[in-house]
């Protein structure tokens, strides 16, 4: 009997420091878990932070270039780009311009003959 | 003794622990949260303005305003002065003037240090950047390593803090096209607001479409509440709350920046040549009441608009009244026409330009003896207007007044807009009814005059004028719609077809402003010729206020165009000073609106002509009826 007893208290003795082992594993897989986790968020907000202040840098190029193109597209600009390389444009004058009527069997809908405007030939062409 | 010195000590930490967790938690929690919480308010985006076709009007951009801590920066104010003063574009001297320490004495009599010192608003974000850069790298000729550490702490400090940037943006609005449409567009202002007890300064409109549609342009702010660490970073992962801005709604215009351009061109060249006070021009789709070009001059540039004197500011198509003139005859004419109390083929007498009535003598410019209410319109006779009011009657006229919108403001979408003047018919002098079909004894704005012209143009009904056809969200999905708004019907569509008649023989020679006319499309118009009413005789002697307006294709209405001058000085007459400039801003707009030339037109000089395109024949209109 006192043979048994010895031989199972070595077996009872290594099921606590079994069970005690795997609760300082659970409890230190736990706390690096949580400053992995800790540390991930402290990451994705660094991430984030790096995000915003990228997407607020596109902002503003978005808007100073937005900003230039309106300034690109406003007539007065136009109007002194063109008279600044010589190009030569102007609206068409009355005389410059051809009225051509559709011809009858054209017409898309019965309607009223449409006239079309187009560059009278001869003028502001180049010659040959 | 030992027990009970134990015993004492562990009573006096245990007072302590509750002094500090339990007693003053509230006190020690708040400053706790003060030291490491901080709330930033969230800027949202002013919203653009577009014209008809998408070009940007107006937009912004976001911009810092850099402040200072004088009391961190101390006896470096000079330094700091040279460094700084060139990117902020101001003298040193006014720098270093603003960043010198000073105590003052507030409300409650506390003695309190200036920590917050603005040194300049709207700066743009690269040059806070170079600001950023240069306060970093800033030196003081010191050997730094030999300082105490107190000294290397101010140092370092003065670096990191010393210049800084408030938390919450500003906004610059941007127009590009500087004074292009100046006067629709408006500017904006900075206003004080408080929120949650703190002062902020903010974008607001002041005038124009930006102070009318702030509301919807200016968005919703947002906010977060979030940690900082020691250096006053951010630490992204205990934000505690995070709401963000709802940016403002794009307004979409039914104005086109082309044609208004043509039409401010137009302006500045008559400006020129007939050196008015002023000169207005309006263009007006007469279908829809959508205003497609609106300018006055003098203008001012929105983006500076302290530059300019009141006057240049003052949209004087909405706010400024005049006597119309000749111009309001198509009132009389279309409600005695409507009512057919004339028809066009009726003849009045004109006095050869003599015509007594209540003991006061009305003249015309030129004597005219029989004329047929066509020729009354074409050649503008005051004595024909005046029979034809007398026939419709006061009461009859009085009503067509106001069905044709005068004495009451149009309802446009601009500021300051005044209703005009028009009296009651139990206060009219008995002369009332053969000024008034002449445009004396009453006044209105121009738009209003417009507008009644659009009615014409649009069978006879009265449109209310648009600015605005919607409201987009950033990404373009409409928020909100304008349709177009019928007033009323003022007269029906044949009285206002025969008014089309006679205010095409108005461009004809033998009209009154034959320089109107347009080469390949047909216009109908009316010429106006106020003098100007003031000073002790009623009327001010050589000052006019001279107008055209007109639209066409005369028969299928694109554009009503009105222009305005207020005391021209080479000529007074609107035929011979507004129709050249209607005729100008005609040719340019139907070019570039694409308006189809009228049927039956023939070139001018040329015979039958053929052009051959893709292997067809076309044949110019002359050539087929030949």
């Amino acid at each position: 009997m006192a043979r048994n007893r010895k031989y199972q208290s070595a077996a009872i003795r290594f099921g606590p420091a079994l069970k005690a082992f795997l609760l300082c594993l659970l409890l230190g897989g736990s706390g690096l878990g949580y400053v992995w986790l800790k540390d991930q968020i402290s990451r994705l907000g660094r991430q984030i932070k790096q995000s915003e202040l990228r997407l607020d840098e596109l902002q503003y190029q978005s808007d100073k270039l937005r900003k230039q193109l309106g300034a690109m597209r406003s007539p007065l600009f136009l109007e002194r780009r063109i008279q600044e390389l010589g190009l030569g444009l102007a609206p068409a004058q009355p005389a410059q311009v051809w009225l051509l009527a559709e011809p009858a069997g054209d017409e898309p809908h019965g309607g009223s003959a449409r006239q079309y405007a187009a560059p009278r030939l001869g003028q502001g062409e180049p010659n040959g | 003794m030992l027990t009970l010195l134990m015993g004492a000590a562990f009573a006096a930490l245990a007072y302590r622990l509750i002094d500090l967790q339990v007693l003053r938690y509230d006190e020690l929690s708040a400053k706790a949260r003060g030291n490491t919480i901080r709330e930033f308010l969230l800027e949202p985006r002013r919203g653009d303005i577009l014209d008809a076709k998408g070009n940007l009007l107006a937009t912004s951009v976001f911009v810092k305003t850099v402040c200072a801590d004088p009391m961190l920066i101390g006896p470096r104010a000079a330094e700091v002065a040279r460094a700084v003063a060139p990117l902020l574009q101001m003298s040193e001297a006014e720098l270093q003037e603003r960043l010198k320490p000073r105590l003052t004495r507030n409300e409650q009599g506390v003695l309190t240090t200036n920590r917050y010192v603005v040194l300049k608003r709207k700066v743009q974000l690269e040059t806070w950047q170079q600001i950023q850069a240069v306060m970093t790298n800033l030196s003081f000729g010191l050997d730094e390593k030999k300082l105490s550490r107190a000294e290397r702490a101010f140092y370092r400090g003065l670096r990191r803090a010393g210049v800084y940037a408030e938390p919450v943006d500003d906004q610059l609005r941007v127009y590009p096209n500087h004074a292009l449409a100046a006067h629709v567009l408006g500017y904006v202002g900075m206003s004080e607001r408080e929120i949650d007890g703190r002062r902020h300064l903010e974008t607001s409109g002041k005038d124009g479409l930006e102070r009318v549609f702030d509301s919807k342009l200016a968005g919703v702010r947002g906010w977060r509440v979030t940690e900082t660490d020691r250096p006053g970073r951010e630490v992204v992962s205990l934000r505690k709350q995070n709401v963000e801005p709802h940016d403002g709604y794009n307004l979409v215009l039914t104005l086109d920046s082309v044609a208004q351009h043509i039409v401010e061109s137009a302006l500045a060249e008559a400006m020129e040549k007939y050196s008015p006070v002023s000169i207005s021009g309006l263009v007006v789709r007469p279908r829809t009441g959508g205003i497609l070009a609106m300018a006055t001059l003098p203008n001012f540039d929105p983006n500076n608009p302290g530059a300019a004197v009141p006057d240049a500011r003052r949209n004087r198509i909405i706010t400024d009244v005049t006597e119309p003139g000749s111009t309001f005859k198509i009132v009389v004419v279309s409600g005695a026409l409507n009512d057919r109390v004339v028809q066009l083929s009726d003849s009045f007498d004109c006095e050869n330009g003599r015509f007594h009535f209540a003991g006061r003598v009305l003249h015309d410019h030129k004597p005219y003896g029989v004329l047929s209410v066509e020729n009354i319109i074409a050649k503008s006779s005051n004595i024909g207007a005046a029979k034809i009011g007398i026939k419709l009657k006061e009461d009859r006229l009085y009503d067509y007044i106001r069905d044709f919108g005068f004495g009451a403001r149009t309802s446009l979408s601009l500021p300051g807009e005044v209703s005009g003047i028009v009296h009651p018919v139990k206060n009219w002098s008995k002369v009332s009814i053969v000024q008034i079909p002449m445009g004396h004894g009453m006044a209105a704005t121009g738009l209003q005059m417009t507008m009644a012209m659009c009615a014409l143009a649009n069978k006879g009904v009265l449109m209310r004028p648009m600015l605005v056809d919607r409201l987009e969200d950033r990404d373009h999905n409409v928020i909100t719609k304008y349709p177009p708004q019928r007033v009323r019907q003022v007269i029906s569509e044949a009285a206002a077809r025969q008014m089309i008649q006679a205010l095409k023989a108005v461009v004809l020679p033998g009209g009154t402003a034959p320089e109107a006319a347009l080469e390949h499309y047909t216009v109908a118009g009316k010429t106006g010729t106020a003098q100007k009413s003031g000073g002790p005789s009623g009327y001010l002697p050589g000052k006019y206020f001279a107008s055209f307006i007109g639209f066409f294709p005369a028969d299928e209405p694109e554009v009503c165009i009105s222009i305005m001058l207020d005391e021209p000085k080479h000529g007074y007459y609107g035929g011979q000073v507004a129709a050249p400039v209607f005729k100008q801003i005609a040719e340019r707009l139907a070019g570039y609106l694409n308006i189809n030339p009228e049927d039956g037109e023939t070139l001018p000089g040329t015979g039958a002509v053929t052009v051959s395109l893709d292997n067809r024949t076309f044949k110019t209109a002359a050539a087929r009826s030949q």
